[in-house]
């Protein structure tokens, strides 16, 4: 489905950072792509709310970050995850699957319906 | 943790390195964005215009970031002070203002809550003074007060044995002892105890041991306990103290203990029949009861004090107590049957009759702590209309309202912390002058003192006035529309609003302040009313006793002494009558009789004030003589036949009839009937604000261990000495109690009126002063709002004296509004003070109009001030000023 992208669900945007640092370190630009395309372009997430997300997901120490070699050349702060922020992924994860599947149930809609 | 510990870390240390880290880090993204753009097909610039188009303002993404920062609002915090003391410290003559009037507010109620505190809350030197109880054994057929009734020591122990409520029980008595040191004689007031006193009050000495019931026994009670205090004083802190001794009434009692410092029960005020000499006590006996005494049912005894079972309430042992009683009545003879337990709790009955007074005077700051709290409210009010530009400009810089509200919070807590700072200093002061007002006889009131509690107490006040004088004006704030303001670059519609809340504050104020003026007021018509009572006494009567020892215990040599004494006093120059009495008025001591009127529908167990006097003793007093006539010295081998009674007696019981020759049918130990020689006035007895009761005087030769009064032509000083130089010429072992006049005893008795007076009307003034400055501020205020109103008033044609009547208005209509809220207010709020007056009603219009007449001229005339500065505004400069 493509269409105008959707405002951020509360608490959807956490999951999809640390799901977008799964596989690799990402400096902010590459997640925001990266969460772009995982979602097939449903979430846009802008600077304003992704910096603040992830300064504060460094805090509870989720993420972890060194400075590295952007594509221009430029110096710029990867993002990793941390054991805790894989722990915390899970975690989200398993949520967000009995979420959807409660979700599917009470509103009656199936994968195929889409 | 450890994450969070860093962050915190870095936000507060490594805060430059952050921001430039954040600011690398933003640029590059938008480079990065903008580098997609570009290949995308956008040109460079169009690209960088796209990109912050997008991110919504670098600014704006840094300042969130910041603000999820951890322990960003201890960082804000630390913002707003510093811009708070920097905004309070460009305006001194507000901010001292505000200070000092919240202080005075703090520093009056820190400095009652420290004698709530001492007296109320601080515990006692005894282990759970809670669970301590007096117990008495009333008989209701006398009309006598229940307190009156120690047990007698057969009933007590009786009790003791059988009860199962109390953990322990104890007898003690008191008495007075010449303690001779080196040639001198001083009186000691001393307790005597049996073997349990020390436990039952948990308190042990500091040095050696408590008495015991060994020392009870006969032959062993040659044992002392003594005081810190006297320790200190009579032995200079010795350490082989517990190897010394002590000479009492001539006798040696070997020293075993000192107690600690606090402990110096029983006090005057402890016991509910304290007598006032025995202020403390510096010397504790053993009791030494002989088996017969222990056993004796007939006589009370002295006071018993138990301590209750951890669980067991007062109602519990009581009602046990009820049923011991009932068994023990039937060991008395019938006339005495019907004696019940009575058992009271020690905190109250020592400190209950205080209690009241406290609260009234802690309401009463209260009061002025809230009017303070309007009063810098209102200055923040005032100075805020002031600030709307400054304000509208952080709002329109994207200073969100919650932290404007929190900016305006944050100085008020400034100043309520500074106030209560200051208060402390306040508080320090009145402390060091609470000794001056100090009646004496609320208990422990001298130990005030600011301690942790005190220092808590105060922190907490300053907390609760910052947030009440700061809410005000952070609502008035967050309700206006700041950047609207700002457009409209005048101060003119927000005023209105301000000017309503001020004005209500205003109101409120000069309610509360009339509440504590007529409170005060109608205090100090109570005050001189008991001062105008008529005591029925001279004023400058000398009053003295002397406690004869041992040496004296055969009657004649008792007489022998007593004439010796009396004649010794007669022949001081000056002085012109010697008399004694076994009871003296405002002395605390009473005696009463049973007694029957012939001619009157006596009733059962009447009784009667009973007073032993010699024949000097009216004239020495200066009692005056209404019929009859005085003792003679010849009348005093006739002691059971002759009395004169006062004027109460003769107008209840000799109601339109001659009472001289009337007669008096006393019925203590035998029935013995006298006959009615005179009619002497009254005297205020037991307090100078009860009114006399019916007496009946009887003469003696001497008043053996009564009370001694001397009439002289000289200075009360020099005849004093003279006194003590004439008993030291009879005895030198012997002294002579607190030489006083009976002036200095009606001082004393007055004393508790005097401080609750002084006090609350100091405070009132403290109330009033802050309401007119409250008030002078606002109008003040108001003035210079509206100068350009005032410009354009006058130009436009109107007088000076027009502008000073529009301003007067206003307050005038304030004060109107305040003292109508007051005066509802305080006619049911007199309530509450109903207790403390005398000869006074609680709505005495006297007081009532006087008070608002002081309050409307003061208010008008602080109003009047800003009202002339209105007056004297020059239109041409108050139009070009704007």
């Amino acid at each position: 489905m493509a269409g105008t992208p959707f405002d951020l669900v509360q608490g959807t945007l956490d999951v999809l950072i640390l799901k977008a640092l799964a596989l690799q370190e990402l400096h902010g630009m590459g997640i925001s792509r990266r969460i772009s395309q995982m979602t097939r372009g449903a979430f846009d997430v802008k600077a304003g709310s992704l910096f603040p997300a992830l300064h504060r997901m460094e805090q509870a120490g989720w993420l972890t970050s060194n400075w590295g070699q952007a594509e221009t050349n430029r110096r710029a702060k990867f993002y990793s995850l941390t054991k805790k922020g894989t722990k915390q992924l899970h975690a989200e994860t398993e949520r967000w699957a009995r979420i959807s599947l409660a979700m599917a149930a009470a509103l009656g809609t199936h994968q195929e319906a889409l | 943790m450890i994450s969070r510990l860093r962050a915190l870390w870095n936000t507060f240390f490594r805060r430059d390195q952050l921001d430039q880290d954040l600011d690398e880090e933003l640029s590059v993204y938008a480079e990065l964005v903008a580098a997609e753009k570009t290949r995308s097909g956008l040109s460079p610039d169009c690209a960088r215009r796209d990109t912050h188009r997008e991110m919504g303002g670098v600014e704006q993404v840094r300042q969130n970031v910041r603000d999820i920062r951890a322990g960003v609002w201890l960082e804000r915090l630390n913002q707003d002070l510093r811009y708070g003391v920097r905004t309070l410290s460009r305006d001194p003559g507000f901010t001292v203002t505000a200070v000092l009037t919240l202080a005075l507010g703090i520093g009056a109620c820190s400095a009652i809550f420290s004698m709530v505190n001492a007296v109320l809350i601080r515990s006692l030197p005894y282990g759970d003074p809670e669970r301590l109880v007096y117990l008495f054994t009333p008989n209701s057929r006398d009309n006598l007060p229940p307190e009156d009734f120690g047990p007698a020591y057969g009933d007590l122990y009786d009790i003791k044995r059988e009860s199962r409520s109390f953990q322990s029980m104890t007898a003690f008595d008191q008495s007075m002892f010449n303690l001779s040191e080196q040639g001198e004689a001083q009186r000691v007031s001393a307790a005597r105890v049996d073997g349990d006193f020390f436990q039952t009050f948990q308190a042990s000495p500091v040095m050696g041991r408590e008495i015991t019931w060994e020392d009870n026994q006969p032959g062993h009670e040659r044992v002392a306990v003594i005081s810190h205090a006297l320790w200190q004083s009579l032995f200079g802190s010795a350490s082989d103290i517990l190897h010394r001794s002590l000479v009492l009434d001539g006798k040696s009692y070997q020293i075993v203990g000192v107690m600690p410092i606090a402990f110096e029960y029983p006090h005057n005020f402890d016991l509910p029949e304290g007598v006032p000499q025995y202020k403390t006590t510096q010397v504790w006996l053993p009791l030494a009861l002989t088996p017969s005494q222990m056993a004796e049912r007939d006589n009370f005894g002295g006071n018993a004090v138990a301590r209750l079972k951890p669980g067991i309430s007062i109602a519990q042992a009581q009602s046990e107590l009820s049923t011991i009683m009932v068994r023990l009545n039937k060991l008395l003879d019938p006339h005495m049957q019907g004696r019940e337990a009575l058992l009271v709790n020690l905190l109250d009955s020592t400190v209950g009759h205080v209690r009241s007074l406290l609260w009234l005077l802690l309401g009463v700051v209260g009061l002025v702590l809230l009017i303070a709290c309007g009063n810098a409210a209102n200055l923040l009010l005032a100075r805020s209309a002031g600030r709307m530009r400054e304000l509208g400009v952080r709002a329109a810089l994207g200073a969100g309202r919650r932290r404007i509200v929190r900016q305006l919070l944050t100085e008020a807590l400034l100043l309520g912390i500074t106030a209560g700072g200051a208060g402390i200093a306040f508080a320090f002061l009145f402390l060091r002058f609470l000794p001056l007002l100090d009646p004496g006889n609320i208990p422990r009131l001298s130990e005030a003192s600011l301690d942790m509690r005190v220092l808590l107490f105060t922190l907490a006040l300053s907390l609760l006035t910052s947030l009440l004088t700061g809410v005000l004006p952070a609502l008035n704030v967050s309700r206006a529309n700041l950047v609207d303001f700002l457009a409209a670059a005048g101060n003119r519609g927000v005023a209105g609003a301000h000017g309503r809340t001020q004005g209500a504050l205003i109101v409120i104020q000069t309610a509360l302040v009339l509440v504590l003026l007529s409170s005060a007021g109608l205090l100090i018509r109570s005050y001189i009313n008991v001062e105008s009572v008529d005591t029925g006494f001279s004023e400058s009567t000398l009053t003295t006793s002397v406690q004869l020892d041992p040496r004296y215990s055969q009657p004649q040599k008792r007489a022998e002494f007593y004439r010796d004494f009396y004649s010794r006093l007669s022949a001081i120059p000056g002085v012109t009558a010697v008399g004694g009495i076994n009871a003296l008025p405002l002395s605390n001591s009473e005696t009463m009789r049973p007694f029957q009127v012939e001619g009157y529908a006596n009733q059962k167990n009447q009784l009667v004030q009973g007073r032993w006097i010699t024949p000097g003793y009216f004239s020495a007093m200066s009692i005056s003589l209404l019929a009859g006539r005085a003792f003679s010295q010849d009348d005093t081998a006739h002691t059971d036949r002759l009395v004169i009674v006062n004027r109460s007696f003769a107008n209840k019981y000799f109601a339109n009839r001659n009472p001289i020759g009337g007669h008096v049918t006393f019925e203590d130990h035998h029935v013995q009937s006298t006959t009615v020689i005179g009619v002497v006035g009254d005297v205020r007895h037991t307090s100078l604000e009860e009114s006399p009761a019916p007496q009946i005087y009887m003469p003696v030769s001497e008043a053996a261990d009564g009370y001694i009064v001397v009439r002289a032509s000289r200075a009360p000083k020099i005849v004093a000495a003279e006194i003590r130089s004439a008993l030291h010429a009879i005895d030198p072992n012997l002294a002579a109690a607190d030489i006083q006049t009976m002036g200095q005893l009606e001082s004393a008795a007055s004393a508790r009126r005097r401080f609750q007076t002084s006090l609350l009307t100091v405070f009132a003034a403290v109330a009033l002063l802050l309401a007119l400055i409250g008030l002078y501020g606002l109008m003040a205020h108001s003035v210079g709002r509206r100068t350009r109103e005032v410009g354009i008033r006058m130009a436009l044609g109107a007088k000076r004296s027009d502008v000073m009547l529009l301003m007067m208005k206003k307050a005038a209509l304030l004060l109107a509004l305040g003292l109508t809220c007051g005066l509802v207010v305080s006619w049911f709020a007199v309530r509450a003070m109903q207790a403390f007056l005398f000869g006074v009603g609680g709505h005495d219009p006297a007081t009532i109009i006087s008070v608002c007449a002081l309050l409307a001229v003061c208010g008008l005339v602080a109003a009047l001030i800003p009202a002339r500065r209105a007056a004297s505004i020059d239109p041409i400069q108050a139009l070009r000023m704007e």
